[in-house]
């Protein structure tokens, strides 16, 4: 999924998949991200 | 996109497929589990087995999440469903798996107020946005899944969320493969790992495999090139007697994974010291509970549950399935009786379960074959 924009204070970033759908996602787990940034989720969580 | 349309590229796959033409030593019939349902449902809905030589058999493992959730555990969840004042919580396949007596979907059509989710996080949302309703979330996949769990179990005690609960199903892949590798029913020459499982713990957890069994594993993407690619890996070790892991995915896994999620996880969850899996039976240290520090969110402990055994239709072969030693279409009522809209056996549920990705894909390749 794509990066559309992150909040840090929540841990969250709003993720835009190849179909144009938007979710919220954790990305506690992976390093700091920015908008543009391509992420690899599951379950609602970036895993790299 | 970047990260997909390279590795769907039709060109490359048919080198690749000339490369394993290439590797192979006519009369020796390869055996290659992929473990993973993802890998599997990629290698129906692109026809990868068609590219490979006749002599190089794809063998299903057992990694769809959905496919080994046992019948007791799908009749547990259902009687907690049913519990007065509870929103059950569950991912999408999950609401088609039958039980002893019915499916999730059944038990909401029956008055259960039982919600799909798309992730943990979804339903915590519903639990705040519903403090006085109990709402539990139905935990279930491999370590791929069990992280998202365990953040959204922390995010729920930090936020303090008394009303959410997990019911936690949560399972590992090592043992599952070591049980399999000390099955007598089955002779494997290597193993395609499972890629997104690896992107947490890492490829170093599947060293006892070539260690202990001298059998080559290569971790491997979902794309049809990454798949191929991880198969000529697969038979150039064999051709040149190595035997070791290797990691084909390495644009998303480290070999040492992913630490910070390990960390999370050892926090939030313990090993059960058996747990059940369908198909293959109890099998030791393969579950996850939640840990002594969260057994406040533990919705088996908050509610109880019947934890009955109940054994698979008699009918059904997904056992067989799950365990490699028979095709999809050689079960006796794979697409008759059992079909995706009428699943009889967990494998006909998620779109990651052998059957279901050889019924909606597999089939048609069988059929012009049999033509």
């Amino acid at each position: 999924m794509t990066v559309v924009a992150v909040d840090n204070t929540r841990g969250l970033a709003l993720c835009e998949d190849e179909a144009g759908a938007r979710s919220s996602v954790e990305i506690a787990l992976i390093d700091p991200v920015a908008p543009g940034d391509t992420v690899l989720v599951h379950a609602g969580t970036a895993l790299a | 996109m970047k990260f997909v349309d390279e590795f769907r590229d039709a060109e490359l796959g048919r080198v690749l497929a000339h490369e394993i033409l290439g590797a192979v030593e006519p009369g020796h019939h390869y055996k290659v589990m992929e473990v993973c349902g993802g890998h599997t449902h990629s290698i129906y809905k692109y026809g990868v087995d068609d590219l490979l030589p006749e002599n190089v058999e794809l063998v299903h493992g057992p990694g769809c999440p959905v496919c080994v959730i046992p019948m007791g555990r799908v009749d547990d969840a259902i009687a907690m469903a049913h519990e007065p004042g509870v929103i059950f919580t569950c991912f999408g396949d999950m609401m088609r798996v039958p039980g002893s007596e019915g499916t999730l979907q059944e038990a909401k059509a029956r008055g259960a107020d039982v919600r799909m989710v798309y992730s943990p996080l979804d339903a915590l949302r519903i639990a705040k946005s519903n403090p006085d309703r109990e709402v539990v979330f139905f935990a279930i996949g491999f370590e791929t899944t069990a992280p998202s769990t365990a953040l959204t179990l922390k995010r729920a005690r930090a936020e303090g969320v008394p009303n959410f609960s997990c019911f936690c199903n949560h399972v590992t892949i090592v043992p599952p493969l070591r049980a399999l590798l000390d099955s007598p029913d089955l002779r494997l020459d290597g193993f395609i790992g499972p890629g997104h499982v690896s992107t947490v713990v890492g490829a170093r957890p599947l060293e006892f495999i070539p260690a202990d069994y001298g059998k080559p594993v290569v971790v491997s993407g979902f794309e049809p090139v990454d798949i191929l690619q991880s198969v000529l890996m697969i038979l150039r070790q064999l051709r040149e007697g190595r035997c070791e892991v290797e990691n084909q995915y390495k644009r998303v896994v480290p070999y040492e994974g992913n630490l910070r999620a390990l960390e999370v996880m050892a926090e939030v969850f313990a090993l059960r010291p058996h747990f059940e899996w369908r198909g293959l039976g109890f099998i030791s240290h393969s579950g996850l509970r939640l840990s002594d520090d969260y057994a406040g969110l533990d919705a088996e402990l908050r509610f109880g549950v019947p934890g009955v055994r109940v054994a698979d239709p008699k009918a059904c072969q997904c056992g067989e399935v799950l365990k490699g030693v028979i095709k999809p279409w050689e079960c006796k009522v794979f697409g008759t009786a059992c079909t995706p809209e009428r699943p009889i056996g967990t494998c006909m549920v998620s779109s990651e379960g052998a059957c279901a990705a050889y019924y909606n894909y597999g089939r048609f390749a069988r059929e012009r074959e049999v033509v």
